[in-house]
């Protein structure tokens, strides 16, 4: 009897201490101390310092506010965010991907229009807050503060062209496989690819590729067409750069475990691998293993010398429409727009998206340069510019047109089979 | 039979005549017990590589790792920096240890309910407690996070332990029954007859002659509710409530670059559910020998 | 019918000769009272938790549903689900998967019976033989995705064995993938396998066996001719909890190793499920292929309970 008894009443502690032991995200009190919640998928990027540092900054101008930044798993992350919108448990701040990214997920996003004073919006460069609004327009209200100006770039390292022979930086496929033949003798693996790097997945995701081989293919006016169905994802063009693509691994040009290598960064920043194909969110990850032996280049996927680079702001911060603490939640986004947030964006190796600023690493100022100095025409992330549904269909096949497994039409159809299944208000011609 | 059972065994003392014939007996039969031991330590070896994987590879630093050699304690350190590693094992334990409870007390009362304390329909009852062992995790998944999101339950050590006693009660019902089953009913009819009521019975009576099931059922609602990953992923969204197992995934899913941390990860959560296996494992075969049924 | 004719003598006991107590004395309502009452707290969880769940799922599976927002469509989203090419795909790796399902039982057999030879220590390697099943799917999948790297243990194994060419990397083709998928889950039945099979050869009377070796039968034949036969039920109950595993226990290890891709390669409908509604916030097409699981289930479960009964007339 007394041994039934003390396992009951071990049984009641227990199911008392976890009744009141819940925590939960944020706390409920508006007066006095307030936690903000953040959810980011930055994995090991610099993006993630940035934020860290912002969050760090905004706690000490706010004595009363905690930020408590929660890293969730990259591969899931929107699975998450959707599923806590449902019941309400998100974050009050989340990381937010800009573009359709956006639209798809506005549901439970907060419109800014209105709850940030305009003079805080009017100097975060125009350019990146258009894509954060309906229609593109930013005149319709932004969802998302951006982070940074992001590139989609190549990166490569001077040493290795040097030992190697290549003189001039490749800017067009034949170029490239040629560099790619003398790196190879020289004993360094060309082009590395892998799942390492920005942590969305376990196959790498190709749309860094897909969309330099678009803009070797068409040009930026044209990528419109690429939404609204005028240019199939099927086209010949299409399908002959793809067909190009393929041939970087089936003629040795890149690792061959190109889908699997999880150390790829691990490569590039040891100088074994001579050139990667990446992103802003890793260049200070570069300049700080490789130092002045890095530079960055546009991969030259086009027949003629290419002429576009990817210059976009790709993710940054939106409010929940649930939020519990909105008034803290767009300080912080407020926050974020001022000079001393653009230095810390800056200092974490990012270029800042407030119009004014800049970059102090010499190889994003490269990138830079490459717009305003050799005018290259500046495309969206094509992964922002196109239907989710697609992006999903080619997230999946695009991997294996590279490894060789499936042949480009076959990916290029699927692609074009899940267009055809989308309704006709997702396949307009303007944006949504 | 008895006789010819005799006569048959191996080995048994034959006319010493036969001598050198029962020397290539035993010599035949020791490279038997040779070979076999030999097969059973590399299916040993199988089973145990990639513990000493985990092992080997949790005490390296990455560079360590991608050379294979060297070893160094700091990616353990770097464990505890990335997840709240203390916490998310503190939050395994408590929503492993309250869920098993809580299925015990569901199930050792039922099972005896349905074993020995018949009413009418209480079969098809029965059959639909334990059907529901064939619903999937993943057909309910989607309106149980529903349901329990309404009643504010998403990140809450409760509702998650809900879900697990939930799935975890078919079979733990189940197996209880088929374990009072073994019980025989005079025993219970005496003790009514004593004066004690069904209820009193089988606490003082059936329950504590229940151990071995009871054990069974522990470790293998242990083994499982440890090792879970889809609802704790769900309905545990911060690191603060999270198992650890999670923790673990959720580290993996974000491509920390560190094989070496995801090692000592991985061994740091297998451990807790070895023990357990360990220290029931007696019970373990007993249990299954009778929910088998003989 | 005969399935809760099955259940109902389980319930009722071993004790032969019980006779069915009228509802009249007085020891019979209180035995009725009380068996409602110790089995009422179970009823409610499987029917607050899982019961409805279920019914709220068929209902979903027939909306549009994202979660915030649903709109009636009706049973034709079953008919649209089932034209989808994408989802036969899905049931394809379900089904090439149940190929692993021998394997999964065929090895712990032999296992089982070396384990059962009683050599010096067998009960230390029934321990470690079970270690695996206590760990994590999560933690396995990790050190899998290690092992069938191209610089991992499987291609070094290839290499030292001569068999050089046929390095590969596994998990980047989308039925390699799967291979290796079900290359881990036997891995990890084993043990468990080994342990229901190991106990089911405890339960046999060696005076059987000793007949047929005194029949002349050689060790071969009297494994497969008499230890087997006698085995069925095991081996039945085995292949159930495999089967359900296949089906329902992988989503944790299909999450770490190649979450479901290259493609669709290792998306199994379980896993399926999950991404349908989280990952591309379709809950209402996530809940049909929820219950498409759950009626694969049911007709697996009942072809297995069919299988049971007719063989020895008996309920488990």
């Amino acid at each position: 009897m007394r041994r039934w008894k003390v396992l009951a009443v071990t049984a009641a502690a227990a199911l008392l201490a976890t009744a009141c032991g819940s925590g939960g995200g944020s706390s409920g009190s508006t007066s006095g101390p307030v936690t903000l919640t953040i959810w980011e998928n930055y994995g090991t990027e610099q993006n993630a310092t940035a934020l860290k540092n912002l969050a760090k900054a905004f706690e000490k101008l706010h004595k009363n506010v905690t930020v408590n930044v929660v890293s969730q798993p990259a591969d899931n992350y929107f699975a998450l965010l959707q599923a806590a919108a449902v019941s309400k448990t998100g974050p009050d701040l989340a990381v937010m991907w800009t573009g359709l990214f956006t639209l798809q997920y506005k549901e439970f996003l907060a419109n800014l229009k209105g709850k940030i004073p305009a003079a805080d919006l009017a100097r975060i460069d125009p350019n990146a807050l258009k894509w954060t609004s309906d229609q593109f327009n930013a005149a319709n209200g932004p969802y998302v503060i951006p982070l940074e100006n992001q590139f989609y770039i190549g990166f490569y390292n001077k040493a290795a062209f040097a030992k190697a022979g290549v003189t001039a930086v490749p800017a067009d496929w034949s170029q490239l496989f040629s560099a790619c033949k003398k790196l190879k003798a020289a004993g360094y693996t060309p082009l590395t690819y892998g799942n390492g790097g920005q942590p969305l997945g376990a196959e790498f995701y190709p749309w860094y590729d897909m969309s330099y081989m678009m803009i070797g293919a068409h040009q930026v006016t044209d990528w419109q067409q690429l939404y609204s169905g005028q240019i199939p994802w099927t086209s010949a063009a299409n399908e002959a750069q793809l067909s190009t693509w393929a041939k970087l691994k089936s003629e040795g040009c890149t690792n061959s475990d190109v889908l699997t290598k999880t150390n790829n960064l691990g490569d590039f920043e040891t100088g074994k691998a001579a050139m990667m194909v990446d992103g802003t969110w890793d260049t200070q990850k570069f300049t700080s293993a490789l130092g002045s032996k890095v530079a960055a280049f546009v991969p030259p996927f086009s027949d003629t010398p290419i002429k576009g680079v990817v210059d976009f702001a790709g993710d940054g911060l939106s409010m929940t429409s649930y939020s519990q603490h909105q008034h803290q939640a767009l300080q912080f986004l407020e926050f974020m727009t001022t000079p001393q947030a653009a230095q810390i964006v800056n200092a974490a190796g990012l270029i800042p998206a407030i119009t004014g600023t800049s970059t102090s690493n010499p190889v994003n100022q490269q990138m830079l340069n490459f717009v305003s100095a050799d005018h290259l025409t500046v495309y969206p992330m094509l992964d922002n510019v196109v239907q989710p549904d697609v992006v999903n269909t080619g997230s999946k096949v695009l991997p294996s047109v590279l490894n060789g497994s499936i042949s480009p039409k076959s990916a290029l159809s699927s692609m074009q089979t899940t267009f055809g299944q989308l309704p006709s208000s997702q396949r307009g011609s303007t944006y949504p | 039979m008895a006789a010819d059972s005799r006569t048959a065994s191996p080995g048994a003392a034959p006319a010493a005549g036969k001598a050198p014939r029962k020397r290539a007996l035993r010599a035949r039969r020791r490279s038997r017990v040779g070979l076999i031991f030999g097969i059973m330590t590399l299916i040993a070896v199988v089973m145990l590589y990639p513990f000493w994987y985990m092992l080997d590879n949790a005490f390296r630093t990455q560079s360590q790792f991608e050379q294979q050699r060297g070893n160094s304690a700091v990616s353990w350190g770097q464990l505890f920096s990335e997840l709240p590693a203390g916490r998310e094992l503190f939050n395994s334990t408590l929503i492993c240890v309250v869920s098993i409870l809580l299925i015990l007390a569901v199930s050792t009362t039922a099972g005896f309910a349905f074993a020995k304390l018949r009413y009418r329909g209480s079969s098809t009852v029965f059959l639909a407690v334990v059907a529901a062992l064939m619903v999937p995790l993943q057909s309910i998944i989607i309106p149980e996070y529903v349901n329990l999101g309404k009643l504010g339950l998403i990140n809450t050590y409760l509702g998650a332990i809900l879900v697990y006693v939930a799935l975890g009660t078919p079979f733990a019902t189940f197996l209880m029954a088929t374990y009072y089953r073994g019980i025989s009913d005079d025993l219970i009819e005496a003790a009514v007859m004593d004066g004690l009521g069904y209820e009193r019975t089988f606490l003082r009576i059936a329950l504590p002659l229940s151990w071995p099931a009871i054990a069974t059922v522990t470790v293998l609602q242990f083994i499982q509710i440890w090792d879970d990953l889809l609802v704790g992923l769900l309905f545990l969204q911060n690191p603060q409530q999270r198992t650890i197992t999670v923790g673990l995934a959720a580290l993996s899913a974000g491509r920390t670059t560190s094989i070496p941390v995801l090692m000592a990860g991985s061994f740091l959560s297998a451990v807790p559910a070895i023990v357990v296996y360990l220290i029931f494992q007696r019970y373990l075969v007993r249990g299954l020998t009778l929910g088998m049924g003989k | 019918m005969s399935v809760s004719q099955a259940a109902s003598r389980l319930a009722r006991g071993t004790s032969p000769g019980q006779p069915a107590r009228p509802g009249r004395s007085r020891l019979a309502r209180r035995r009725r009272r009380a068996g409602i009452l110790l089995s009422l707290p179970a009823v409610i969880v499987v029917l607050a938790l899982l019961g409805i769940p279920i019914g709220q799922a068929v209902y979903y599976s027939m909306t549009n549903w994202n979660g915030l927002t649903a709109q009636w469509i009706g049973p034709s989203t079953y008919s649209t689900a089932l034209s989808d090419p994408v989802l036969w795909r899905v049931l394809e790796n379900n089904a090439l998967l149940l190929l692993a399902i021998p394997f999964a039982i065929g090895i712990p057999l032999a296992i089982a019976a070396l384990l059962n030879e009683h050599v010096r220590g067998w009960r230390f390697f029934r321990s470690v033989y079970f270690l695996p099943t206590a760990v994590s799917w999560v933690v396995i999948g990790m050190v899998a995705v290690q092992f069938f790297a191209l610089n991992g243990l499987m291609n070094k194994m290839l290499a030292a064995a001569g068999l050089g060419r046929f390095q590969t990397d596994m998990l980047a083709g989308q039925r390699s993938a799967l291979i290796a998928l079900a290359i881990t889950f036997i891995w990890s039945m084993l043990g468990t396998n080994t342990i229901i099979f190991l106990t089911g050869m405890a339960t046999l009377d060696p005076t059987l066996l000793e007949a047929a070796r005194v029949d002349g039968l050689n060790r071969r034949q009297v494994f497969f001719r008499v230890t087997l036969p006698l085995l069925k039920r095991f081996v039945q109950f085995s292949f159930v909890i495999t089967v359900i595993s296949a089906f329902s226990a992988l989503f944790s290890l299909i999450f770490v190793m190649t979450n479901g891709g290259p493609g669709f390669g290792t998306t199994t409908l379980e896993f399926f499920v999950y991404q349908s509604a989280f990952s591309l916030g379709q809950f209402g097409t996530g809940a049909l292929y929820g219950i498409i699981l759950f009626v694969i289930m049911i007709v697996v479960g009942l072809v297995q309970l069919r299988l049971i009964r007719t063989e020895d007339g008996e309920g488990w």
